[in-house]
């Protein structure tokens, strides 16, 4: 057994799995509250890439921040979460909210709509060119040892460790605030909650921002940890995402964390492992949310639905 | 009801006739199309109309664009030394490496057969580029000189010959030179080589690969896409004692990613070796553990500080693809001779075009063979030295 192989793919998967995690969460809480899949939400995290990006630059790029590089992160990750917040909730506000009385299959074809209108959006303003973080420059990536062949770098601990703390800050958002309380009741019975004087609109509209915010979090991270954004990297990471989330059980916060890790270790461990891995990671990932669905079609965490007839 | 039947079998049978019928027109009107194309004279005039297909957007856009500058710096030249005649230069962005494949360069090229004015072009740019865009630029007649593809057998199959032509050697030339100095004055012994998955890199990976397991190298082998950000993974399967990562590759953002991510899972003293498609400052800021391969370029020559001054960059990628415009500019003068020209003439005057040592930007004579190939072709290898390649063999 090469451990230190092992132990490397095992950072790698945890990586990256941290990034499929903050995706897969916005998946579940939108698909929680309103049975939507928001095939928009993979672009959010590239427009939240993109504006890490531009406020990178407006704070004197990489190389000479006019703050600390640690400071440069921390107000890219502000201004992008608060950025795509603003987003998610227009992107509800005009594209889902006057489709949510009408057939289920109105707001999944506005959602693609909506994800066409980002990508293409970006490839205008943008251009279709790869832009670099240059992360050694900013923050100086450090790799540590453990051990005498095991090496983690500091980004890919702050990647775990903000994913880890910004799912734990959601899961107490959820579950110990008056507004997490009317999310959760709005995701039971939205009719019911409306009745007992919740305003749906605006409960939406916060789960709108929470995921859109998470989804930039995210762009960002990856930004930092592989050195490069464009205009196209939401579509598969959102597709990514939105496994993570169906495997984990669509509708379940820890579900998505754990549906998130689980396609990640699946993708570096099928490239550190199995044949050809390298190149065909995607057909493992895809695989493994096939045989979820032959097994377990509620997913992981997910519980299945009850139907009275 | 007897009688609808037969008027409708009737219908049908017209249809499938007259349909049969217009296809075969076309097809015809098709073949005289291309004909014409290829000898139909068109007037010289004062401006002559050379195409240009680069990736001046997309992924590669870092490289495309020094290609089109290049480009440009030639027409500018030439266009300050000529009073009676102008060359003009129409660009097909071909976006090479972006998520549509090599339908922008397809489109490009038939933009450009379906201009009645362009007698040439300079481009595409990669190989596989060269490949898809052959049937819209043969059908047109036109013949195109690229500056960039390597691609040993695209000149060796017969699919293009006669229209084809390179102003740079071959991968066969570049793995060559790409392992002799690995082995020879590099000393390694256990190499590591990644191909991106598209035919220039695993034919420049296979030929490296078998180079350099004949001289005892051990050499291990995997592949990425060129869609792949995350490296990690795949860096974690590197064996520790590695010495250096060949890296075939054409998009220097990607190879640039590589070597920071490298860099931060502690494998900074291992040495990175690139292919011409990474000779990018991207790639050569990583440091200076990294090496390129590229084409043959005369640093030495005015037009090379000339063109700094005017892009203060050191960005030589597209010097061939300025050769490429001038080969294709002299070859319309020759044929413009008695003030008509068609395609077919310019590509005759492609085929004899002969620029000595003495005024070629390449440091070496720009004469084709049948194939399309430069009958001399060395390629020279690159060194990063705080941040700039400078050529060491």
């Amino acid at each position: 057994m090469n451990w230190s192989l092992f132990f490397g793919e095992l950072v790698s998967g945890l990586t990256l799995g941290s990034i499929y995690a903050l995706i897969a969460l916005g998946y579940t809480m939108v698909y929680g509250i309103l049975k939507l899949l928001n095939f928009a939400h993979g672009d959010v995290y590239m427009v939240g890439a993109f504006i890490g990006f531009f406020v990178l630059q407006w704070l004197g790029g990489p190389l000479k921040p006019v703050v600390t590089g640690w400071l440069a992160v921390a107000i890219m990750f502000a201004v992008a979460m608060i950025g795509c917040g603003a987003l998610g909730v227009g992107i509800e506000r005009f594209a889902y909210r006057p489709l949510r009385n009408a057939p289920r299959i109105a707001p999944l074809i506005s959602a693609l709509g909506v994800s066409i209108f980002l990508q293409n959006s970006a490839l205008l303003l943008w251009g279709p060119q790869f832009r670099n973080y240059d992360s050694f420059d900013l923050v100086g990536v450090k790799s540590y040892h453990i051990g005498s062949n095991f090496f983690i770098s500091n980004i890919q601990i702050l990647t775990i460790s903000v994913s880890i703390a910004l799912t734990i800050a959601l899961t107490l958002v959820v579950s110990r605030t008056r507004t997490g309380k009317a999310m959760r009741a709005t995701s039971f019975d939205r009719d019911a909650a409306e009745m007992m004087g919740i305003s749906i609109d605006r409960v939406i509209s916060f789960t709108f921002f929470l995921g859109s915010a998470l989804a930039a979090a995210g762009g960002i991270m990856f930004g930092l940890v592989f050195g490069q954004i464009f205009s196209l990297m939401g579509f598969t990471a959102g597709l990514k995402g939105f496994t993570a989330a169906v495997v984990g059980g669509i509708g379940s916060i820890p579900g998505a964390v754990l549906g998130g890790f689980l396609i990640g270790l699946t993708e570096a461990f099928a490239t550190g492992y199995l044949p050809g891995g390298s190149v065909y990671a995607n057909l493992y990932v895809f695989a493994l949310l096939i045989a979820m669905f032959l097994i377990r079609p509620s997913g992981l965490l997910g519980s299945p639905v009850i139907q009275k007839v | 009801m007897k009688k609808v039947v037969v008027a409708a079998g009737l219908a049908a049978a017209v249809a499938v006739l007259a349909t049969a019928a217009w296809g075969s027109t076309r097809g015809a009107s098709k073949v005289a199309s291309a004909t014409n194309a290829d000898t139909a004279l068109v007037k010289c005039g004062k401006t002559r109309t050379i195409g240009l297909l680069a990736p001046a957007t997309g992924p590669a856009a870092s490289i495309g664009i020094n290609q089109v500058h290049w480009a440009n710096f030639f027409k500018n030249t030439y266009n300050r030394t000529h009073k009676t005649k102008k060359i003009k230069i129409i660009l097909e962005d071909t976006m090479l490496g972006s998520a549509n494949g090599t339908a922008e360069a397809v489109k490009g090229a038939q933009a450009l057969g379906s201009n009645a004015s362009v007698l040439g072009v300079v481009g595409p740019a990669g190989s596989n580029e060269v490949k898809a865009t052959t049937g819209a630029l043969k059908g047109a007649g036109l013949g195109f000189v690229s500056g960039s593809a390597t691609n040993a057998s695209i000149a060796t199959d017969g699919t293009r010959t006669g229209y084809f032509f390179r102003t740079v050697p071959t991968d066969d030339d570049q793995s060559k030179s790409v392992a002799k100095y690995m082995v020879g004055t590099l000393k390694v012994k256990r190499v590591y080589i990644i191909d991106d998955q598209e035919a220039y890199s695993t034919g420049l990976a296979d030929s490296v690969q078998t180079l350099l397991t004949a001289q005892g190298v051990t050499v291990g082998r995997d592949g990425v896409s060129q869609q792949q950000s995350d490296f990690t993974a795949i860096i974690n399967k590197i064996p520790r004692n590695t010495q250096l990562v060949y890296l075939p590759w054409q998009l220097p953002p990607k190879g640039q990613a590589f070597g920071q991510q490298m860099k931060s899972l502690g494998r900074a003293g291992t040495k990175l070796m690139g292919s011409d498609g990474l000779f990018d400052p991207a790639f050569s800021g990583l440091g200076n553990n990294v090496y390129d391969s590229f084409f043959p370029v005369n640093p030495q020559d005015a037009r090379v500080a000339a063109f700094k001054k005017i892009h203060h960059g050191t960005e030589l990628f597209g010097a061939p693809s300025y050769v490429a415009a001038q080969v294709v500019s002299g070859a319309i003068d020759r044929a413009c001779k008695n003030g008509t020209a068609s395609r077919a003439e310019v590509r005759a005057q492609i085929k004899k075009t002969n620029i000595p040592v003495t005024v070629s930007l390449l440091g070496l004579p720009v004469k084709f063979a049948k194939t399309g190939n430069l009958v001399q072709h060395p390629f020279g290898i690159y060194h990063s030295v705080k941040g700039v390649f400078v050529r060491v063999a």
